[in-house]
């Protein structure tokens, strides 16, 4: 039971092709990222938001925080979104991963993010920080 | 040769974390402008060079302003709670 990398999950990719996801800017879906333990172990089969092994922590609340999405845009043949940094501020808790979900939709997952190693904040800030939103980097991205 | 194969691709995050405080300002400053300016590892080396600077100027602008907002949002935090009656805290916050 553990974290083994990140993932897109299968059913997320599914539902591209049934226009289940709106990631635009303000009036799209309202996306949630939640921390997990490494206890958790999703995989691409993870389809939904599960509030099993996830974390428990001084002004963490289950279910995650809401994330501000990047209207998707195209970089040469490759589509991108993105979203806005998080911080989960004033925090103590360690968590090894985490998987974004769409709360608008059900709480139906979309990706898997593994951390790699156990991350602690102690009284302090919890900080995710969204990879370059370019063709090669972007956090999701179709090529 | 041209190919015709599509692929969903997921990347990883960086998470950073602090301990018995919060982010500083240059911490802040540093993941705007990576928001901001990102370089090409197959650029020129002149490119690079001059993308780095512009970057490190960024960053230096980012840090003054952070600064600025910390200072004024104090300044009105003061102000909210001496009208609230908390003098004490408000001259804690004044002092910081």
């Amino acid at each position: 039971m553990a974290f083994t990398g990140d993932f897109m999950c299968t059913s997320f990719k599914q539902e591209l092709m049934t226009a289940t996801h709106d990631f635009t800017t303000s009036t799209g879906d309202s996306f949630k990222l939640a921390l997990y333990t490494n206890s958790a172990s999703f995989t691409a089969a993870t389809t939904a938001y599960t509030a099993t092994n996830e974390v428990t922590g001084t002004n963490y609340t289950a279910t995650g925080a809401a994330l501000t999405n990047v209207t998707p845009t195209t970089s040469g043949t490759t589509a991108l979104t993105d979203f806005a940094d998080l911080t989960f501020s004033n925090v103590t808790l360690t968590a090894r991963g985490a998987i974004i979900y769409n709360d608008t939709k059900a709480d139906r997952a979309v990706v898997v993010l593994d951390f790699t190693e156990d991350k602690t904040a102690t009284a302090g800030d919890f900080v995710i920080t969204f990879p370059t939103a370019d063709a090669s980097n972007a956090i999701i991205r179709i090529a | 040769m041209l190919g015709n194969e599509s692929v969903c691709k997921v990347s990883p995050v960086l998470v950073s974390t602090t301990n018995y405080r919060g982010r500083s300002a240059e911490e802040v400053a540093n993941s705007c402008a990576d928001k901001i300016v990102s370089i090409s590892e197959t650029a020129p080396d002149a490119v690079r060079e001059q993308a780095k600077f512009f970057k490190s100027q960024i960053i230096m602008a980012l840090t003054y302003y952070i600064k600025e907002a910390i200072r004024s949002d104090r300044t009105t935090l003061y102000n909210q709670l001496k009208a609230a009656g908390h003098s004490d805290a408000a001259e804690l916050i004044r002092r910081f």
